[in-house]
């Protein structure tokens, strides 16, 4: 690791950590409900369908039922991606998944407002579905959207450099098909939102769990027709997101709805069913991914294409598929690469945003393939991925600026600590080890909302307690943006972090935050913070210095102590200086932003502010496993993953991040996955839904590299996401190391592998008898 | 979608005859002890009870004593006592083992013997919302005619999902029942009937109340087959014990998860001059004829069957190995 800085770099618990695991924390379902109504969702039993009769009546008419919205209370539309806005908090006309809602009830209690929800008669003339991309993409097959002929949201075409001549020059081509199941995030919080409003005065106050309250703000003013100065969103504690939180969901929106239906308050929580339906997870992906390599390793050309089953509505979709492409750039310095994507509508549940949006399911087929064609050519796999190392600074074949590069450190350090060279292929019958490389955006350059406004704007207040508040709207969903904030600001003005407190997430106190996702939190608002606390330590400086009668210039400070260079006996103390600074004018407050420059947003070509960031971080990991021949079980017995992420702010919480990126690809590559019996969802539960238990969570050895930025705060980039999509082909290469079988589907189940076992001896038992 | 429990009445009984007489008189009722299982079916909607008796303040059920050479297990006794006791651990391992798969450390302090015996048969057309099996016309084992998972058949194939079934099983151990006429005992696989819908040999006013493991006669194990190493119902489970007599080794198999009831799987004992590997090859083969596994979870059928008898002739060759 790189120089220490004395806060801003030193391992430092979570500030909002005390409250979570003494159980204070406030989540959104704890808000006092004393006074509030229950809000509940009717949803569509068939998956597609035209809405023929939807009578309210006799619900509106149940004694204790407050107010019933439908389909007709709503009728704009919403959306993350303003060329994209299709869906309805309500459905209107049609239905298009099983469990859309339909009608909304807000009631005395849960238990009125269900009987009210089995009052309502909904009468659905049913339309044929299709449950896949091939369905959905036949000849003839129902449309979902009148508008989306074929059912494609969105096809993508993009070719860099002269692909057909990398083949040709190509020594050895390979091309595979993966499959990979769509992944629901599974947080830990089910979803949650409470409205309030305020008839008199035309006020709107919505609590939610959302990871972009900005984003929500403007979709409740769009859809009830609200100036958004008549609106205020708060976030409290947020228990994960992972994505599944980074647009306005329905349940947002109907439950504005009920509350200014009732001129009340109204709390919406939704069952762990519910919020699996709700889903925008990773979507299913079929990836056709070809390859042309030279005998040295060196890359030649890609060649890739990408199926997303998208589900019902936009939602990210055309970003999802976009991302997909763009970030086979980045990684490895490759001269040609063409993508070929499609977004699919499907009558099932939207799929959006989830960690590693867009380049897992790539990734996962690249390093795998990649693997299997450095076997045939005898070369090591950590050789062929040193084959192709980039240079920063660079920027790739599609416009991505690239500064800073870590990737060969990481490869170095898993190497050797996993003693790769040594065990491998030495651990005996059923065991192996794997390893990939992967990469992920420091936030996007571009946003989905692009106003021209800077990307983050912080405000630090300053006053006669001397203490120092922080307001940020960046969204800390266990993240630890919040911390990030604190010490970034501390370090900065020389102060004891406990000096610092962040005040987050309300938008009548709080500048406006896009929110947490695409991992912008830390590059962007943590260069803001900075910028923010340099002009306050000026003006502190300014009156030490004035007190000191010296120059600004001279005035050192540190440990809170101020002091011209040299003169210990002059020191002024924090109190001292700030009561000097409010003097003149009283409390300070001070502003910093941060604005992606134009240069890091992206090239020009359509589509092309997909992908684009002010820096990747770089991971490398290796996978040990041992595998059940008899069961097809597979265990992880060790990890070593290694993280460039640029300056770890934070290392305590960076190696956090880190772990929990391994174990949430650890959970795809192994065991989770949404599967529907015609479109109903049966692993809605945390018990068939196969989130790995503490049972299965191996030993991760953490390695952080630094490579400093020299955009990132402190020279930090994202740490968040960039070890996710490493792990899942770093174990499927590890399972093809242990028991000789490549597998193109994921998760690799007990069942999947054992089948591939019996296959694979049967073939050989023919081979054998031929 | 409703995760509203429904209304009724809790009552907790301090005797046996007290909770006997609620089951007898009370409207709808219900055992209950640690809810685990219980409390989840009726926020789904299932298990709709207007009276639940909560047995666990009786002291007659609760708790581990030596009868004779054997043992006697309480039903309330929770799954965290049994798996701390040193008696079941020395002497009835599979017991102890297969007290250690279910559900996590969480559930197990409040679950009880008792209700791992009786828990309700699983299928993934059942365990759902009342939303989702309404949106899909319900089913034969509860508010529908037909059978989802095997349509054109006369009865439910949802399936037992007991840890603790086969592992009492390969012990001999027997139910102790009381009722209005008083204590009866069952062997454990007589307790239970192939009927997904109707799975318990229990009559209308009966409570279990333990389990008597007769003296331990050689050694024995449990594997159980899922997805995650805790948390989940058994995909399968295999219990067996192995004892050495004069005439061989003798196995006593016990599957669960692969049918509507926990099935015994019967094998002759291993003769000293036998060959072994045809033996376990043949138990194999005998253990996939036993399992019967349906379309009840989202992993295919096909797999619990291979996988069941592949830790089962794994088991088997362990144990015979250390006996």
């Amino acid at each position: 690791m790189s120089a220490r800085r004395a806060v801003a770099g030193q391992p430092s618990p979570l500030v909002d950590g005390i409250e979570k695991v003494t159980g204070e924390a406030v989540y959104t379902a704890d808000l006092d409900t004393a006074t509030c109504l229950s809000g509940r969702i009717l949803r569509s039993p068939v998956s597609h369908g035209r809405i023929l009769r939807l009578d309210v009546s006799r619900a509106r008419a149940l004694d204790g039922v407050e107010a019933v919205v439908t389909g007709e209370d709503c009728p704009r539309s919403y959306g993350v991606i303003p060329i994209a806005m299709n869906e309805y908090p309500l459905a209107r006309e049609k239905v298009r998944y099983r469990g859309e809602p339909v009608a909304a009830v807000a009631a005395r209690d849960a238990r009125t407002a269900e009987r009210a929800l089995a009052l309502i008669t909904l009468e659905i003339e049913e339309l044929p579905a299709c449950y896949t991309s091939a369905d959905a993409r036949a000849a003839g097959a129902p449309l979902l959207h009148e508008d989306r002929p074929g059912n494609i949201e969105r096809e993508v075409h993009h070719e860099f450099g002269d692909v057909a001549a990398g083949f040709a020059r190509a020594d050895l081509v390979r091309e595979e098909r993966f499959r990979c199941a769509e992944v629901n995030h599974a947080q830990m919080e089910p979803h949650a939102a409470l409205a309030e409003y305020d008839a008199e005065r035309d006020r709107l106050t919505l609590h939610s769990v959302t990871q972009v309250p900005y984003y929500v703000h403007l979709m409740l003013a769009r859809c009830l027709d609200m100036d958004t100065s008549r609106i205020r969103v708060v976030k409290p504690f947020v228990g994960g997101g992972f994505g599944a939180r980074t647009e306005t969901l329905n349940f947002e929106i109907i439950a504005a709805l009920l509350a200014r239906a009732t001129g009340g308050r109204v709390m919406m929580r939704l069952s762990r069913e519910e919020t699996f339906i709700t889903h925008r997870g990773r979507p299913e992906s079929e990836v056709l991914m070809r390859i042309g390599i030279g005998r040295d390793g060196r890359l030649c050309a890609v060649h890739c294409e990408v199926t997303q089953r998208g589900g019902a509505y936009a939602g990210y979709g055309i970003v999802s598929i976009l991302y997909a492409g763009a970030l086979l750039h980045g990684l490895y310095d490759i001269p040609a690469v063409r993508y070929d994507g499609w977004r699919v509508y499907t009558n099932l549940p939207p799929c959006g945003a989830m960690r590693g949006h867009g380049t897992v399911n790539v990734r996962h087929a690249f390093e795998c393939l990649l693997d299997r064609m450095a076997r045939e050519l005898g070369l090591d796999p950590f050789a062929v991925r040193r084959a192709n190392l980039l240079r920063a600074p660079t920027r790739s074949l599609n416009d991505l600026m690239i500064n800073s590069y870590g990737l060969k450190e990481c490869l170095d350090r898993v190497e050797k600590a996993s003693g790769w060279r040594q065990r491998r292929g030495r651990l005996g019958p059923g065991r192996g080890l794997g390893m990939a490389c992967s990469h992920y955006v420091s936030g996007a350059a571009k946003p989905v909302h692009w106003t021209g406004e800077p990307h983050a704007v912080v405000n630090l207040k300053l006053d006669f307690d001397g203490g120092i508040t922080a307001l940020t709207g960046a969204s800390d969903i266990g993240q630890g943006s919040t911390t990030m904030v604190a010490l970034a600001a501390a370090e900065v003005l020389g102060v004891d972090p406990g000096r610092i407190r962040v005040v987050v997430n309300d938008s009548v106190i709080t500048p406006k935050d896009n929110g947490s996702y695409s991992s912008r939190v830390t590059f962007m608002v943590g260069n803001a913070t900075i910028e923010a606390a340099k002009r306050l330590r000026a003006i502190l400086i300014a009156a030490a210095a004035a007190k000191l009668d010296a120059d600004p210039g001279d005035i050192e400070c540190a440990g809170e102590t101020f002091s011209v260079q040299g003169g210990e006996q002059s020191a002024l103390s924090f109190a001292e200086v700030v009561r000097a600074a409010l003097a003149d004018e009283g409390t300070i407050t001070v502003k910093g932003t941060f604005t992606c420059p134009p240069e890091a947003q992206g090239g020009r070509h359509r589509g092309g502010a997909v992908g684009s960031t002010m820096g990747f971080s770089y991971a490398a990991q290796v996978v040990e496993v041992a595998v059940d021949a008899d069961t097809g079980r597979i265990t992880v017995e060790k990890v070593w993953a290694a993280l460039d992420c640029g300056y770890a702010i934070n290392p305590l919480a960076v190696e956090g991040q880190i772990e929990g990126s391994v174990w949430m690809g650890m959970g795809q590559a192994l065991s989770e996955e949404t599967r529907y019996l015609d479109g109903l969802p049966v692993h809605a539960s945390m018990l068939n839904y196969g989130v790995p238990s503490m049972a299965e969570s191996p030993d991760i050895e953490v390695h952080i590299v630094e490579s400093v930025d020299p955009l990132g705060p402190f020279g930090a980039k994202e740490a968040g996401e960039g070890a996710l999509s490493g792990f899942p082909p770093a174990l499927a290469n590890a399972v093809a190391d242990a028991i000789g079988l490549d597998m193109n589907v994921l998760p690799l189940t007990p069942d999947r592998v054992l089948d591939a076992l019996i296959k694979a001896r049967r073939a050989a038992r023919r081979k054998e008898a031929s | 979608m409703s995760a509203t429990l429904p209304d009724f009445e809790l009552i907790r009984p301090a005797t046996l005859a007290a909770a006997i007489a609620a089951l007898q008189e009370a409207e709808a009722p219900r055992l209950c002890a640690g809810g685990t299982d219980l409390i989840v079916n009726m926020r789904h909607g299932l298990s709709p009870a207007a009276t639940l008796i909560d047995i666990t303040a009786i002291d007659e059920l609760a708790g581990i004593v030596r009868q004779g050479e054997g043992l006697h297990i309480g039903a309330a006794t929770r799954l965290c006592e049994l798996e701390e006791d040193d008696t079941l651990a020395r002497a009835y391992p599979a017991v102890a083992e297969a007290v250690r798969t279910i559900a996590g450390p969480a559930h197990r302090q409040a679950a009880t013997l008792g209700g791992n015996l009786c828990l309700d048969t699983r299928c993934l057309y059942y365990n759902q919302s009342d939303w989702w099996r309404r949106a899909n016309d319900f089913c034969l084992k509860y508010g529908g005619d037909v059978c989802r998972v095997a349509p054109s058949g006369k009865r439910c194939r949802a399936a037992f999902s007991g840890d603790l079934a086969p592992a009492l099983m390969v012990h001999g151990g027997e139910i102790v029942i009381a009722g209005g006429e008083g204590l009866r005992r069952l062997p454990v696989q007589d307790f239970y009937r192939e009927d997904g819908a109707d799975h318990l040999a229990l009559e209308k006013g009966e409570i279990v109340t333990g389990v008597y493991l007769p003296p331990p006669a050689g050694l024995s194990a449990y594997r159980k087959l899922r997805l995650r190493g805790a948390i989940d119902f058994p995909l399968a489970g295999v219990a067996i014990s192995c004892a050495r007599r004069e005439d061989g080794w003798h196995f006593a198999i016990a599957l669960t998860g692969t049918n509507s009831c926990p099935v015994m799987v019967e094998m002759p004992p291993l003769a000293p001059d036998e060959d072994a590997a045809a033996y376990f090859r043949t138990l194999g083969r005998q253990v996939q004829k036993k399992a019967s596994p349906q379309r009840t979870t989202a992993i295919a059928p096909h797999y619990r069957r291979l996988g069941v008898a592949a830790m089962a002739v794994r088991l088997a060759r362990d144990l015979w190995q250390a006996a």
